[in-house]
């Protein structure tokens, strides 16, 4: 499936409301929960690798620490989870420091890497109380992707090479990609492309089908997709660097790591340990063959922080 | 919320700072309404009546339009694409989409109105040596016509709101601006959308409701 699956938007079919019995536990579990926060809430993005890395984190502290771990994944995208912990809805959850930078904070996109993550840190703590831990080690940039076929027929291999053919293509972007600092707009500017027609908005996960069914010709999918071997697609190298890096790390609240020491430990054995080879490995075992998250992120975290 | 947004517009000013493109998607999302529910009161209706007619039909009918209203969107969506001619990315995988959550509300209140027909006025006709035709076209259709009228309601209030999920494959819509909005957290944006959806639905809720009373009352 998709790596952003197709869940049920929040505004189309809603599920079968919940049963009467089960909101009356609910209620009591949210009342009990309120009173003392002895318990950490790890959220994640509404995609297969936040909900991977989302659960990589909460195993790990379940691990590491005494604390009792909450999951809210699938979040609707980065400024839900950005809502719910400065909210203090979610108390942790993993985000990617290029989308902080130009997202967030609204600054102008640069592909420094240690500029950013140090920009990052330093305006979350002052600006939300939110503390940046180490990043993973891997960098799941926008990927500027087409079919393998049109690769080979046009020796597409870098998004300057897409300029002169953009002009008799489609392409098919996500609602965020197309409205974001760091997305379409400032893309067609630095590699000069005049699509045919404005670029279809659509729902990102819904792009990657388009692409391969030839709908669309080219998208903006995530570097560490697993879909994009799987549909046999190619990204094409950002040659004028103009995404910044998007290196994902655990961002929590300042009042969790004061309250609870031992959880910044456990967060910084995760640093480094993952390469964007292996985010692609994981993203594929859950996307191309289905596995269970809980079981991926066991494996994993078996083998790499022992 | 108050840290990541800096520049907010009033809901108004917006408005009249892109009234051609709200009137542009103002209109879309009526097309694709329209549409669609024509489209499902084609279909539907006259599958209500044939269950009407093959009872046996019924439970199995009724299943597949209820599933339909199951199915996501997005995943709906996902299987139309690789599909000829009703698939694809843009209006025509929307519509789609919208008339097969559409059908259940019609095909039901057809059934229920046809069926629910007093079986004594239906022998009075069957003495008086009416065909089914005739019991159907001058008898059923015409009393029960008022619930297939409330069917008919039903799926177009709730089209109105569906349809906003047309901006997920492409078919634009008033959705584009909810879409946008929740893409970068503007609440102006997603009220830009939601709010003419809203009155959109209020005022087809109302019309459709005046034609049903009118005629519950010529009935009469």
């Amino acid at each position: 499936m998709s790596p952003h699956p197709l869940s049920p938007s929040p505004f189309g079919r809603g599920g079968p409301p919940g049963r009467p019995r089960w909101s009356l536990g609910l209620v009591v579990l949210l009342l009990t929960g309120c009173g003392q926060r002895d318990r950490i809430v790890v959220g994640s993005k509404n995609f297969t690798e936040s909900d991977l890395l989302g659960e990589i984190v909460a195993q790990q502290i379940e691990r590491r620490t005494a604390l009792p771990v909450g999951r809210r994944f699938h979040l609707g995208g980065t400024f839900v989870c950005h809502q719910a912990i400065t909210s203090g809805q979610i108390d942790l959850y993993v985000e990617y420091t290029g989308t902080a930078y130009t997202a967030v904070l609204k600054h102008a996109p640069v592909a420094d890497r240690d500029s950013v993550y140090g920009a990052v840190a330093r305006d979350y703590a002052e600006r939300f109380g939110l503390v940046w831990g180490k990043p993973f080690g891997f960098d799941n940039t926008f990927a500027i992707t087409v079919r393998q076929r049109d690769a080979t027929r046009y020796g597409l291999k870098r998004i300057s090479d897409l300029a002169p053919l953009a002009s008799r293509w489609k392409a098919g972007f996500g609602y965020e990609f197309l409205e974001r600092a760091d997305g379409f707009r400032g893309l067609a500017n630095a590699y000069g492309l005049r699509f045919a027609a404005p670029p279809t908005a659509m729902d990102l996960g819904l792009t990657y089908r388009a692409l391969a069914e030839g709908k669309v010709d080219v998208i903006a999918g995530n570097s560490t997709d697993g879909q994009i071997q799987a549909l046999d697609l190619v990204v094409l190298e950002d040659d004028r660097h103009y995404f910044p890096p998007y290196e994902a790390a655990p961002v929590i609240r300042q009042v969790a790591v004061t309250r609870h020491p031992d959880i910044a430990v456990a967060l910084a054995q995760l640093g480094g340990k993952m390469s964007d080879a292996e985010m692609r490995r994981l993203n594929a075992l859950a996307d191309v063959e289905h596995r269970d998250i809980a079981t991926i992120a066991r494996d994993w975290l078996r083998v790499n922080v022992p | 919320m108050q840290g990541i947004h800096g520049s907010r517009m009033s809901l108004l000013s917006f408005y009249s700072r892109n009234s051609q493109e709200v009137l542009g998607l103002v209109g879309q999302h009526l097309y694709l309404v329209a549409i669609s529910t024509g489209a499902a009161i084609v279909v539907g209706v006259p599958l209500g009546i044939l269950l009407t007619r093959r009872p046996t039909w019924r439970g199995p009918v009724l299943g597949v339009a209820n599933v339909f209203q199951t199915v996501p969107s997005l995943a709906l969506f996902g299987f139309l694409i690789p599909l000829p001619f009703i698939g694809g990315i843009g209006a025509t995988t929307a519509i789609v989409a919208l008339v097969l959550y559409a059908l259940l509300p019609i095909v039901r209140n057809t059934y229920e109105g046809v069926a629910g027909v007093d079986p004594a006025v239906r022998e009075a006709g069957r003495g008086m040596g009416m065909t089914d035709w005739q019991l159907l076209t001058q008898v059923e259709f015409p009393l029960g016509f008022g619930v297939i009228l409330a069917g008919v309601r039903v799926a177009t209030v709730v089209s109105i709101g569906t349809a906003t999920i047309a901006a997920a494959i492409g078919a634009g819509g008033l959705g584009v601006y909810i879409f946008r909005g929740v893409a970068v957290v503007d609440d102006t944006l997603i009220l830009a959308g939601a709010l003419p959806a809203a009155l959109m639905a209020l005022a087809a809720d109302g019309l459709l409701g005046v034609a049903e009373r009118r005629f519950a009352w010529r009935r009469k």
